[in-house]
């Protein structure tokens, strides 16, 4: 036990990676599709199971990389033997037909948590939907209140009109200022 | 007066449980500076445990010229 947590060497196992990388602009279209089939099947030759392809296509650069502007992506994740990646990351550095590339470990779900994840995904949205009837209820109320004001605040002009005029013939009638 | 940096933000992850990646440059950009620095938490609000995943995010966006290293 003490040689196995001494030693450097890691224990063998299956990890999930990821891996993105660019193909220079000078290919076309068809010619970048071969080179991303060709590291696919790099990958499948050293017993990885590819789990996800994606060909991303033709793309601006946020910065020239070589004095031009647009490359092609590829982007792969596959499960690899840990001691092997090492021999895809020599073969991918040497390789004249791909500009850059980058692998990395990533974290795989378990069901329990992808339930879990669901879950409070359904919680949120739960909250977000009540947050937006309270605003809207919020509204209607304002909305009735001033409503309400305006409505008043007219009757009280057309009473008040009615009085004057009223009152106005009281005061210009001659009869009461004899 | 309580000034706004004071106040306390809602993580934008934790509230829509999710993690940063490096793929999408569009969330990334929310994070960034003009000059496309790195923005504290205590700006954005962002927890200091997804602020680690969003730092290693932005590095890997920016080697593989998703983002800019600078503006432009």
């Amino acid at each position: 036990m003490l040689q196995f947590f001494m030693s450097k060497t890691k224990p063998s196992g299956l990890i999930h990676y990821e891996i993105l990388f660019i193909i220079p602009n000078k290919f076309t279209d068809d010619e970048a599709k071969d080179i991303f089939k060709k590291v696919g099947q790099l990958i499948t030759s050293l017993e990885g199971k590819i789990t996800l392809e994606n060909y991303w296509g033709k793309k601006k650069f946020a910065y020239p990389i070589k004095h031009e502007n647009y490359g092609y992506y590829g982007l792969f994740e596959f499960d690899l033997e840990r001691t092997l990646i090492s021999e895809i990351n020599t073969k991918l550095r040497l390789d004249n037909n791909i500009l850059r590339f980058l692998i990395i470990k990533k974290d795989v779900k378990n069901e329990e948590q992808i339930k879990k994840d669901q879950k409070i995904r359904a919680k949120i949205e739960d909250k977000k939907a009540k947050v937006q009837e309270e605003k809207e209820e919020k509204e209607k109320k304002i909305k009735k209140a001033t409503k309400k004001i305006t409505s008043k605040k007219d009757e009280d002009k057309k009473i008040d009109l009615k009085n004057l005029e009223e009152k106005l013939d009281d005061v210009l009638n001659i009869d009461n200022l004899l | 007066m309580k000034s706004k940096l004071n106040k306390k933000k809602e993580c934008q992850f934790c509230s829509e449980n999710t993690n940063p990646d490096y793929k999408d440059p569009k969330t990334l950009y929310n994070f960034v500076n003009y000059y496309m620095k790195i923005i504290g938490k205590k700006r954005t609000g962002v927890c200091s445990w997804h602020q680690r995943k969003l730092t290693t995010a932005i590095k890997r966006a920016r080697k593989m010229a998703l983002i800019g290293f600078t503006h432009k």
